[in-house]
């Protein structure tokens, strides 16, 4: 277990003159072929803010295992404090002071805060090994947060907190505990996107963390979000498939420039295709909701979606949006309701007959329901009911065609895969989404139902996913897009469905030269009503 | 290319497969006891050994469908037991012959298929749905054998398990090793296979697929039934009699056999052709320690450790997280 340190020998004759805590150079990692990371250099300076941007897939996370010491590198070295530095595992680079807040919670939600913040100290806290000084406990958990500055009282249940909240205790917890607990100055905190969760009023504290931080640790982050990272850096690593392209300073640069940097070419003007969106008033409804139900969820639901279009479904965390999207496909079904495909019946929705008829779905939560992602990239692609796609009426798979199928796709989407049986689990967010997506495309679905397609997809193959929509649009498919970002909602929609609390709150026309504002939108999203009370939660708004 | 490099490859393939150890396990295995035992290698227990590892292969290549999917089926010993005791009542009341394997499988299928229902449609762990049908299957096997054993008089039934068409290989072994290769192909090359794979290796990703998971759930458990069913109409051939301990031993074996081939309990990995390496394992185990004199008790404690043994070489700890 974790014993208090002594302090780790900072500064003097180890450390390099220009206070670099971490570096590493020519670090090497291929997986299965595919090289995630390729020669890469980097210099951690001592209380500095270092981003790191690229598109997924660029290498930004295995470049944070490898610095965690949860993967090692095929070849490169790093040093820490100046001294040579191979982990073999998180607990090596935990004990000179590197921390990691990852991109899935790591806080356990039935026991209280402080117990949280201090988990795996409480020997240093213990008289005899198990009896435990709990108020000592409670007191540093307290000095912790307060020096983090937020407003949260660590006697309370985890899980009493919001998501955001206790995104921003993690935080906290990756930057003091190794000052405050186990003596180690100058911590290395490594961030991997921690404000997509985050809400907008949080995002603020967000800030002031890391301004607060900054003055007594060493921050590695990796975001989305291009303004953020200019804002907090002092220095840009840019990486694009694998190679750090570009080391850019702040101070003179812009979201364009990064932008272009990461995709090597500029955002074009018509990102979201908008001039081939069609006119859908006189085709026929290919799919028809009426009064979906589901108790706390959603209540009175109806919609028509016509051949071609694309209905937006907009509306705050809780709006019950994303509740709909699997009650509309049969997933969880609703209580009350029908759904029509084409000119079949009214009936309930059910997932297995729906996608037999040329539904499809695909779930915002990628790794736990969109794929299984220690199969192939072929095993993902055939992955759907009605399998008589590659089976003959007699049940006999034919791998064969599983594969020539994937094949194909891997191609036409452009998938970075070495072939169609890699494993998902080596494949970028990005790729693995675009898997999931030929899973539907190569079965000709009619009925699209996406709930954010985009969710965690860099800039390019979500430029490519767009095109993807669009072009399934404009072949007949009706596509129902429930997502948080505004922009992709405008972008994309023939027609924008906001939901409040489970209800339908307007429906708003989003043609060609007529598109909605993000401020009318979140207006509506917003609009008060009685229950409305508590906090608000608004999506990713930006 | 030439044999050699053939060879090469496919031994190649077998290491990088996992399934090198196992079959390492075998061959070590089959050089040990013949070395402490002069009887292990004759003609004669040979052909015992293929008549004891049948019965157990085909009881466990249902129920691999089972483990494939990340459930268990622990009620296979029970459903050997109670459908010995139905096809011996059935032959002496209607002279059945040779239809008494269908009858047999008829009733295990319908008795796993009460299993899948309740554990699908129920929403019960499997675990627990098998471990209540294992009491009330032997329960109703013993009111129907009230204790005894039952013979039966049917000469071409018994010929059915222990006649040998190929000589010195008896037939329930014949029935088992087809039977197995067309358990391999229901595995690999057919929609019901895969299926298997997915709802093992990601349930949540099958349900948003449109799989109908829970109607294929009720498959793998009904396939499981019907095959120790048919277990059990041949081990009734085989012994002659529809004894109370019939099927009894089958509960650990079967699922020590089924994991020691390399099926994971997780779901998701592995697959029947395993099975049988595995089957071979705790067969020559028996058989080997028998013929060295070593008694029961300690048999047991052997085979528990075997079992333990291969999960904790197996799995791939790294990756397990959580562990209930």
């Amino acid at each position: 277990m974790f014993r208090p340190r002594r302090p780790v020998e900072a500064s003097g004759g180890q450390m390099s003159e220009q206070g670099i805590v971490l570096w590493g150079r020519g670090i090497t990692k291929s997986f299965g072929g595919t090289e995630a990371l390729r020669d890469v250099d980097f210099d951690v300076s001592m209380n500095q803010v270092v981003g790191i941007v690229g598109e997924n897939g660029a290498g930004k996370t295995t470049l944070f295992n490898i610095i965690s010491g949860i993967v090692p590198p095929d070849a490169g070295e790093m040093v820490c404090r100046g001294r040579p530095f191979a982990p073999t595992g998180y607990r090596d680079a935990s004990q000179v002071g590197i921390s990691r807040v990852f991109q899935e919670q790591a806080l356990i939600p039935n026991i209280r805060v402080y117990e949280n913040l201090l988990l795996s100290h409480e020997t240093t806290y213990s008289w005899v090994g198990q009896l435990i000084d709990k108020k000592r406990m409670v007191a540093t958990a307290q000095r912790i947060i307060d020096q983090a500055g937020l407003d949260i009282d660590v006697r309370r249940p985890t899980a009493s907190y919001s998501f955001s909240k206790r995104q921003l205790i993690e935080i906290a917890r990756a930057c003091i505990v190794p000052t405050e607990v186990l003596g180690i100055q100058d911590p290395i905190v490594l961030l991997d996107e921690p404000t997509s969760a985050l809400e907008k009023s949080d995002e603020e504290v967000f800030r002031k963390l890391i301004t607060r931080l900054r003055e007594r640790a060493s921050i590695v982050f990796v975001s989305h979000r291009l303004s953020e990272v200019l804002e907090l850096s002092d220095v840009i690593y840019v990486l694009k498939d694998g190679k750090l392209v570009a080391t850019v300073d702040p101070a003179n640069a812009t979201e364009r420039v990064l932008h272009e940097r990461m995709v090597g070419r500029e955002r074009e003007a018509d990102y979201y295709h908008e001039s081939d969106q069609s006119e859908v008033t006189d085709r026929p409804v290919v799919y028809r909701v009426q009064g979906l139900t589901r108790g706390g969820h959603y209540d009175d639901v109806s919609l028509d979606v016509r051949g071609g279009e694309i209905v937006g479904i907009g509306g705050l965390l809780n709006s019950g949006k994303s509740e709909f999207g699997k009650g509309v496909s049969g997933i969880i079904a609703p209580e009350s309701g029908s759904v029509q495909m084409n000119d079949s019946d009214p009936e309930l929705p059910n997932v297995c007959r729906l996608t037999a008829r040329g539904l499809a779905y695909v779930p915002a939560e990628r790794l736990l329901e969109g794929l299984i992602s220690r199969f192939s990239a072929a095993w993902n692609v055939s992955l759907a009911g009605g399998g008589d796609l590659f089976a003959n009426r007699f049940g006999v798979w034919s791998g064969r065609r599983e594969a020539e199928v994937t094949e194909s796709y891997i191609q036409k989407l452009a998938i970075k895969a070495g072939g169609p049986h890699v494993l998902c689990s080596t494949l970028s967010g990005g790729n693995q989404q675009k898997v999931v997506l030929a899973r539907w495309l190569c079965r000709d679905a009619k009925v699209l139902i996406l709930d954010n397609p985009t969710r965690g997809v860099d800039a390019g193959a979500k430029e490519e996913i767009y095109k993807l929509i669009r072009r399934l649009a404009s072949e007949g498919a009706g596509i129902i897009l429930i997502t948080d970002e505004l922009l992709e909602l405008i972008g994309l929609s023939n027609r924008v469905v906001v939901m409040r609390h489970g209800r339908v709150a307007e429906t708003v026309d989003a043609a060609v030269n007529a598109k909605p504002t993000e401020r009318q939108l979140i207006e509506i999203m917003l609009s008060p009503s009685r229950d409305d009370g508590d906090a608000i939660e608004l999506a990713a708004a930006s | 290319m030439t044999t050699g490099r053939k060879i090469g490859d496919m031994v190649l393939g077998l290491i990088t497969s996992g399934m090198g150890l196992p079959v390492a396990v075998v061959l070590g295995l089959i050089v040990f006891f013949s070395i402490g035992s002069d009887a292990f290698l004759s003609l004669r227990n040979l052909t015992a050994i293929s008549g004891q590892a049948s019965t157990l292969l085909l009881a466990c290549l249902g129920a691999t469908f089972v483990v494939l999917m990340g459930s268990i089926d622990l009620s296979v010993g029970a459903i050997v037991l109670l459908v010995g005791a139905v096809t011996v009542k059935a032959i002496n009341a209607f002279d059945l012959g040779v239809g008494a394997l269908l009858v047999g499988l008829l009733t295990g299928m319908m008795l796993g298929a009460g299993n899948g229902l309740i554990f699908a449609f129920g929403r019960i762990p499997s675990f627990v749905v098998t471990l209540g049908t294992l009491s009330v299957f032997t329960g109703a096997a013993w009111e129907i054998l009230q204790g005894r054993a039952l013979r039966f008089d049917s000469l071409l039934f018994e010929n059915m398990a222990i006649g040998q068409l190929i000589p010195r290989f008896p037939n329930i072994a014949l029935i088992a090793i087809i039977t197995w290769v067309l358990m391999v192909f229901l595995c690999f090359k057919t929609r019901f296979g895969r299926y298997m794979f997915i709802i093992g290796g990601g349930e949540a990703v099958a349900t948003t697929a449109g799989i109908p998971v829970r109607r294929y759930k009720v498959y793998a458990f009904m396939l499981s039934g019907a095959m120790a069913g048919f277990t059990g109409a041949l081990a009734v051939a085989r012994l002659g009699t529809a004894g109370p301990t019939l099927g009894q031993d089958l509960l650990l074996n079967t699922l020590a056999a089924i994991v020691v081939g390399g099926t994971s309990l997780s779901g998701g990995i592995g697959g029947v052709h395993r099975t049988l390496i595995g089957v071979l394992i705790i067969a020559l185990l028996d058989n080997g320690l028998n013929l060295m004199g070593v008694n029961q008790y300690s048999q047991m404690m052997v085979k528990g450790g075997v079992v333990i043994a291969a999960v904790l070489i197996s799995q791939e700890r790294g990756k397990i997280s959580v562990m209930k």
